[in-house]
């Protein structure tokens, strides 16, 4: 599995797979200064009701930069989506498990590379979008104390861990879904209809049964540390981290499963 | 084909070739009624064949008759329903205990086209654990040093085959299964495919070699496998299959001359037919030395003997017409 890991590593280096977290990091902050500059000029509007109170309060730097969270989750379901399937699409698939037969511990390699590298890129994007909008509040004077309380950096980190958690079980989506796919159009197309349309449609027609599909429960997780940036979990947040777990645990067997029986004819 | 002194396949370096029953320790290769189905389509269909260690054996078949399943199923990739096989005398459910010391390039060469080809070297040298300086090695091997920093995507379609060459060389493997691995390289490209081959097979390894060029494997191969619709028509020695149908043909100007060359050949025990007035002698090639003496012996002069051989490409044809 480390040798997998390690040989992931240089694959990264694609123009494709930098320019996803480019788009991840500069998308984001730009989101957030448009979201910052609408706060600071003074706009209102029911949808602006939460953002705004909260600007000001330990929790408004998250509530900030978490507006480019859809952004961000769809961005790290392409990245996993696409570099997985592309092995079959590329036909690269055959060459790697030559060389490693263990195709449980390649995959396990592989996957363990991407959720490195979207928590990386998730980390940058936070940090990146945080610190840009703290110098643009300070150049403007408005004040970013609560920001930077040890209360309000409390608040970020709990934010960015829930992040990583929520990104990690949208990582583990992608991998059953490219496994499944076994192409790369296919796969980001499955991967971004279904984060879009299903889930969406079953909360119209049965809002209860809805709370426990598995993206929602990613986002509830997130929506546990800060309100604005997401959907409140009404079963709790335990009972929704619980659930967030099984989700990615039984995506994780699910695609070793099939992935382990697979004929490879890429 | 009909020659006088044909050009024979080089075995020069060949090493003393295993037998069908031999034991499968000396077998790089070896598969027993191995069976592979894709929903009603038999892609392998009781495949028996063997492959002795230190051999070029040439795969051939039509499109679609199973060869890259065949090698699918020895590297791995796709499991058998039925029968069983070995490769370097481990059976194919410890991939393990063997994939490591085996080079495959399959089908077309696979590789990531915005990386450079020495990074998509890195991968794989990473991933079975070679040392790094086997990718400027195997770049060198390949001769493709000088463009190792480009893009991969931007290779020619012959460089891209010289990668996928060092990707199958990397593990420095005893068994190298290469798939049509002369595509798309020039004509320089193929005589140092072949040389290579043959310097691999002077190192003991054993090198299964898919391809459509029957020319090419004529010229490398000491084992052939004939593949058709998922089974083997042959498996076996090259000089065997090629000896196939050899014989001599005899010409002479007058017809009493042949008529008692065809008493000497038919009291020797071989079979005679004449054809537009000159004879066909279903013998070894060995044997036209001892007829032209007897036939001296016997007043006959004038005669003129050609060897008869076959061609691999035409003994395909035969035998997928089933006229073997």
């Amino acid at each position: 599995m480390v040798r997998a890991f390690w040989s992931e590593l240089p694959k990264f280096r694609r123009w494709s797979v930098l320019a996803s977290a480019g788009v991840m990091i500069a998308a984001s902050v730009f989101i957030a200064y448009l979201t910052f500059h609408q706060i600071a000029s003074g706009a209102t509007g029911p949808e602006m009701t939460d953002l705004i109170q909260s600007f000001r309060t330990t929790q408004g730097l998250v509530a900030i930069v978490g507006q480019a969270r859809s952004l961000i989750i769809a961005i790290a379901l392409i990245i996993v989506s696409a570099n997985i399937a592309a092995e079959w699409s590329q036909g690269t698939l055959r060459n790697l498990l030559v060389r490693e037969p263990g195709r449980l511990r390649w995959l396990s390699g592989k996957m363990l590379a991407l959720l490195l590298f979207v928590a990386v890129s998730l980390a940058l994007t936070l940090l990146i979008s945080a610190t840009f909008v703290i110098a643009v509040a300070q150049s403007q004077g408005i004040s970013t104390a609560a920001w930077t309380s040890p209360e309000g950096i409390r608040i970020f980190l709990s934010f960015f861990g829930n992040e990583a958690l929520c990104l990690a079980g949208i990582s583990f989506l992608g991998l059953l879904i490219a496994v499944l796919a076994r192409s790369t159009g296919a796969a980001v197309g499955i991967a971004l209809a279904y984060v879009l349309v299903p889930e969406g449609l079953i909360a119209v027609v049965w809002p209860q049964g809805s709370e426990w599909l598995p993206v929602r429960v990613f986002n509830y997780v997130v929506g546990a540390t800060v309100p604005s940036v997401g959907p409140i979990p009404p079963q709790g947040y335990p009972a929704a981290l619980s659930v967030a777990l099984l989700w990615m645990a039984g995506f994780v067997v699910v695609s070793a499963v099939v992935f382990r029986r697979q004929d490879v004819k890429a | 084909m009909e020659v006088i002194m044909t050009s024979s396949p080089d075995t020069s370096q060949s090493p003393q070739l295993a037998t069908d029953d031999a034991p499968s320790s000396t077998l790089a290769i070896e598969t027993h009624n191995l069976r592979k189905h894709f929903g009603q389509r038999k892609a392998v269909d009781g495949l028996t064949i063997s492959i002795p260690a230190g051999t070029i054996a040439g795969f051939v078949g039509p499109n679609g008759a199973g060869k890259t399943t065949t090698i699918r199923l020895l590297l791995g990739l796709v499991r058998p329903d039925a029968g069983s096989a070995t490769a370097l005398g481990q059976p194919l459910t410890h991939l393990r205990s063997y994939l490591p010391r085996v080079g495959a390039l399959v089908e077309a060469p696979a590789f990531y086209p915005s990386l450079s080809g020495r990074t998509n070297l890195e991968v794989l040298a990473r991933l079975g654990g070679y040392p790094h300086s086997r990718v400027s090695q195997m770049l060198e091997v390949v001769e493709l040093s000088d463009r190792a920093r480009d893009r991969a995507g931007s290779y020619s379609l012959g460089m891209k085959q010289r990668l996928g060459v060092a990707m199958a060389l990397l593990p420095d493997p005893d068994l190298l299964i290469l798939d049509e691995p002369a595509n798309g390289l020039d004509p320089l490209g193929i005589i140092q495919m072949r040389e290579l081959l043959r310097r691999l097979r002077g190192q003991g390894k054993t090198i299964f070699l898919s391809s459509h060029l029957l020319g090419e494997l004529e010229q490398v191969t000491d084992w052939l496998v004939v593949l058709n619709q998922g089974k083997a028509l042959f498996s076996g020695p090259a000089r065997e299959l090629l000896d196939r149908d050899r014989g001599l043909v005899v010409e002479t100007e007058e017809a009493t001359q042949l008529d008692l060359v065809a008493t000497i050949a038919t009291a020797a025990g071989y079979p005679v037919t004449q054809v537009n007035g000159s004879l066909r002698i279903a013998c070894p090639a060995s044997f036209a030395e001892e007829l032209n003496r007897r036939a001296g012996e016997a007043g006959v002069t004038g005669i003129t003997l050609h060897v008869l051989e076959a061609s691999l490409e035409e003994r395909f044809l035969a035998m997928l017409k089933g006229d073997h």
